[in-house]
């Protein structure tokens, strides 16, 4: 059977090949295997409910894209690098007699077998991986993690669709590279070394212009909510930038390095730097692989491990004393009776309030418009929203630790701020003009800002101290003509009537106690006659932070590992088939009166010179990345730049000597081949 | 004293599998003095190349003793053996070995770059020889963009350029067409004349015939040897032509 002769002769073919073939075999198994696992997770009904689950989600489907992104370039480049090794071998088939067309169908028989082997191995060992890392990080974490485990067939079904058109590409490309070239061509570009890109200028200028919009985005967005939809955007260019400026960039630099004539010619330089400008694309393209993956493990861990660590941090921000009462419609004999039946209660008891927070406040989301403030109208204004809250200054005076002025005019506000401060001596309301009797940051006036409702979520927070409730009710007026009382900010309040919304808070300092003195102040409050108003005690929720933290935690290292997989599978794969190819080289080499330290001298080099640079890109990277990173998770409340940092700062070290490990080791493999 | 002196020479393989032991060299002794050219001649597995690898010092013999101007090989240590190669040795394989990634003059340069040399005293080098070569022209080109005989010109360039004290060739000629091997040739036969020691592992007669001197090994043997003296090129090849002939019909002196 005809059929039958093809696939036997692929079968054959793949025999023959398979020093090449088998890392490239084990190389498509683990492309499918990281993809399958990635959707797989990326499909998990719990992720919808972790903490954030629509940024999770979101980040999750930008990861799919990435992964494939990289499946694609990763899968591409190694195939075409297999096809010209085996130039030799087609022009023989050719001059043997056989047609393009035959051969072409051997490639097709033989890209068949590499894929439904590929796919089915990928797909049993990612089903296999991740239970037994779900397993494994259950155990290690010692916490209910929400995302079980599953078999996912729509990850599968992806897989194929993905991996089937990538095979079908890849099997395009080798019918094109025999197609165009006569038998004797073909015998001879095994030999041939790359061709450099001829677009190369193109490709550094577009490199370097992705790579500066992405880092430009990352540090000049200020809102979290405008982060997070750019954030995807920012990723793909940097990632873009990545592969345009390896390419560009390690070509023009080992072509400097080839023509410092002293550097050159010295024995290990003069082997290892030939022998990357032989393969070059190849090599940016593995190099900007192993970047993009180190960038992607250093993001994953920093943050989560971040957002773990940070759980008391949140906890304090959402909870910002022990116990919280949160009411609307106060008045200010409402606030003062309460507080005096709750001090009352808290001495009979033998226990005290500490760092008792307490104001009344109007507020709400503005938008600010140079010195303006104006209320939101639309969805389109959500995203550019400040926090403003109107407090009449005497109830302010107990928060701050700065000065403030004895009194204000009814003409007058007194500002704190934090994010951008407003410019000029005038603040404008809807319409209304305020002097700005004085101004102070957050940080000047010691207020913490957990302390104020909300306000991690926006990049700027002002609270405007004025004269009276007259001024707030003059204010609210003045907002609700210009978006319409039923589309009301400031629901929760009614200045005309002093009733406000009402802030109290405060340390008991004694875990044990809070949850009675909760039921006591909750009975205070109806007997007060504030109706609208409810207790949070912070303990009742802190488990729970530490779960969905946990989820995010089990999702960062579960990806990070997988990554890191990726990662260290391209590294071998690229010392074992540079192994094999440099066998010759090396062996000549050592007939000519190269010694085998010298062997090791030059592998040295290789890893000086270039193999250290996409650790050092992907640093980079995460530098760049830290300001949106931060803006991100002030999502989940957190806003622990200094944790961050120290995560991020921890996450590069360990990573870079794991880095260091690895390399180590693959160097090691690449010796023992070229050595044998 | 000679330059090199090789005595009583034996090499035994045993085989990975079943451990037959196969006697590749009996015992081989001979001399040669600075300035000869001399061929070794031999068939398929007459024990040549197990000679020829001997003396590069790629490989040890099993007894035997191997002087280059009285410094034994056979003792040298693993870490002397490499620069006692690039300093002392010249090679000449039949398949080039030209490194694919290396431009020719890159090649060329490869022993020198191995042994420490500046990039002054390179250039210093290849200019004389590239000229002397015929291969001024190609020096910027790769091994795969040249004709056979420009690669083995490049190779003997690489050979040279370290003036090694003995070039040793390996079936220069097994890889070119008639025109190049006779270029090849009479290009060895030049740098002989002006003071190269060559010896040279051949099994192609017109090869031999431009030496000074062809030993004939066979069965792990030197079995005869001829001296050119004063004869001419025809006259030298009708005589190694009779040896050889003597050698396979099986008249010699010696049975295996």
């Amino acid at each position: 059977m005809r059929r039958f002769f093809y696939f036997r002769l692929a079968l054959q073919n793949i025999r023959n090949n398979k020093k090449t073939y088998i890392p490239y075999i084990l190389t498509v198994i683990g492309t499918v295997l990281m993809y399958y696992s990635f959707q797989c997770m990326a499909d998990n009904p719990g992720i919808q409910d972790l903490r954030g689950g629509t940024v999770v989600a979101m980040i999750m489907g930008l990861g799919t894209f990435v992964i494939a992104l990289f499946a694609v370039i990763f899968l591409f480049y190694t195939n075409s690098f297999l096809i010209k090794q085996r130039k030799k071998e087609f022009a023989l088939f050719n001059i043997l007699g056989m047609e393009k067309r035959h051969l072409g169908r051997i490639l097709l028989w033989e890209t068949l077998i590499v894929a439904a082997v590929g796919i089915a191995v990928g797909f049993g060992g990612g089903v296999l991986l991740t239970k037994l890392m779900y397993l494994f990080l259950l155990r290690l974490m010692d916490f209910p993690v929400q995302l079980g485990f599953y078999i996912s067939f729509s990850a599968l079904k992806s897989a194929v669709i993905l991996f089937g058109l990538i095979f079908l590409f890849t099997w395009l490309n080798a019918l094109r590279q025999i197609h165009l070239a006569s038998p004797v061509q073909l015998l001879q570009q095994q030999k041939a070394g790359e061709q450099e890109p001829k677009t190369k200028l193109l490709m550094a200028i577009l490199g370097v212009l992705c790579l500066g919009t992405g880092y430009y985005i990352s540090i000049t967005t200020e809102s979290p909510i405008t982060a997070l939809t750019l954030f995807f955007a920012a990723v793909i260019l940097v990632i873009i930038g990545t592969y345009l400026l390896f390419t560009a960039g390690s070509i023009a630099w080992l072509k400097f390095l080839r023509g410092r004539k002293r550097y050159y010619y010295k024995t290990r330089h003069f082997i290892s730097v030939s022998g990357m400008l032989y393969r070059m694309k190849q090599n940016a393209v593995g190099l900007a692989n192993i970047c993009i993956l180190s960038t992607m493990v250093l993001v994953m861990l920093s943050t989560t491990v971040a957002l773990y660590a940070g759980s008391e941090n949140m906890i304090h921000s959402r909870y910002p004393r022990e116990l919280m009462v949160y009411a609307n419609m106060v008045t200010e004999s409402q606030a003062d009776t309460y507080e005096e039946a709750v001090n009352q209660y808290l001495a009979e008891n033998g226990l005290s309030a500490q760092n008792v927070i307490s104001y009344r406040e109007m507020y709400g989301a503005m938008v600010r418009e140079g010195s303006n403030l104006r209320g939101p109208v639309g969805a389109q204004d959500m995203m550019v929203s400040a926090e403003a809250h109107f407090i009449r200054i005497d109830d302010f005076r107990q928060m701050t630790a700065g000065t403030l002025p004895e009194a204000l005019k009814a003409d007058q506000v007194f500002l704190l701020y934090r994010g951008n401060d407003i410019p000029g001596d005038t603040l404008g309301v809807s319409g209304l003009t305020f002097q700005i009797a004085g101004r102070m940051t957050f940080d000047e006036a010691g207020i913490d800002p957990a302390a104020l409702t909300d306000s991690y979520n926006v990049a700027d927070v002002y609270v405007i101290l004025a004269a009276d409730t007259g001024v707030l009710s003059q204010i609210e007026t003045a907002v609700d003509q210009e978006i319409g009382v039923e589309d009301s900010i400031f629901y929760n309040c009614d200045p005309a009537l002093d009733q406000l919304r009402y802030v109290y808070g405060f340390d008991l300092g004694d875990e044990a106690q809070v949850k009675a003195v909760q039921e006591q102040m909750s009975l205070l409050l109806t007997e007060t006659g504030i109706p609208q108003g409810g207790i949070e005690n912070r303990y009742d929720n802190t488990a729970s932070y530490y779960e969905m933290n946990g989820g995010l935690l089990f999702l960062g290292v579960f990806l990070a590992l997988l990554f890191v997989m990726a990662a260290v599978l391209i590294m071998y794969y690229k010392q074992i088939s540079e192994g094999y190819d440099d066998r010759e080289r090396y062996q000549i080499m050592q007939k000519v009166g190269l010694s085998r330290q010298e062997v090791r001298a030059s592998i040295r080099s290789q890893v000086l010179s270039v193999f250290y640079l996409p650790l050092i890109t992907a640093v980079i990277h995460v530098a760049f990345a830290f300001p949106i990173i931060v803006r991100l998770i002030a999502l989940f409340n957190l806003n622990d730049v200094g944790l961050f940092l120290m995560t991020t700062v921890i996450t590069v070290l360990v990573f870079a000597v794991l880095y260091a490990m690895v390399y180590a080791m693959t160097a090691k493999v690449y010796y023992r081949i070229v050595s044998e | 004293m000679a330059l090199l002196e090789v005595s009583h020479l034996k090499k035994i393989y045993t085989t990975r599998l079943g451990g037959a032991k196969i006697q590749a060299l009996k015992d081989v002794s001979f001399s040669v003095e600075a300035g000869e050219y001399v061929a070794i001649m031999g068939e398929s597995g007459s024990g040549k190349t197990t000679l020829l690898n001997i003396l590069a010092a790629l490989d040890k013999p099993t007894v035997g003793e191997v002087l280059l101007e009285g410094r034994s090989i056979v003792a040298l240590k693993e870490r002397e053996i490499s620069s006692f190669r690039r300093d002392n040795l010249g090679f000449v394989f039949q398949d080039f070995n030209l490194l694919d990634n290396f431009s020719v003059q890159d090649n060329i340069f490869l022993p020198l770059v191995l042994a420490g040399k500046s990039y002054e005293e390179m250039v210093k080098r290849i200019t004389p020889l590239a000229h002397r070569l015929g291969i001024a022209d190609i020096l910027n080109k790769y091994p795969y963009e040249i004709s056979g005989g420009q690669k083995q010109r490049t190779a003997a360039a690489r050979a040279l350029i370290t003036a090694p004290r003995l070039l040793l060739a390996d079936e220069p000629t097994g890889a070119l067409d008639s025109r190049a091997s006779e270029e090849l040739l009479s290009l060895f036969a030049d740098i002989n004349r002006e003071g190269q020691t060559i010896l040279m592992v051949t099994h192609s007669i017109a090869a031999a015939s431009h030496a000074g001197r062809v030993l004939f090994i066979k069965d792990g043997q030197v079995f005869h040897q001829l001296y050119r003296a004063s004869l001419g090129r025809e006259e030298m090849y009708q005589r190694i032509s009779d040896t050889l002939t003597t050698i396979a019909t099986g008249s010699g002196r010696r049975q295996a």
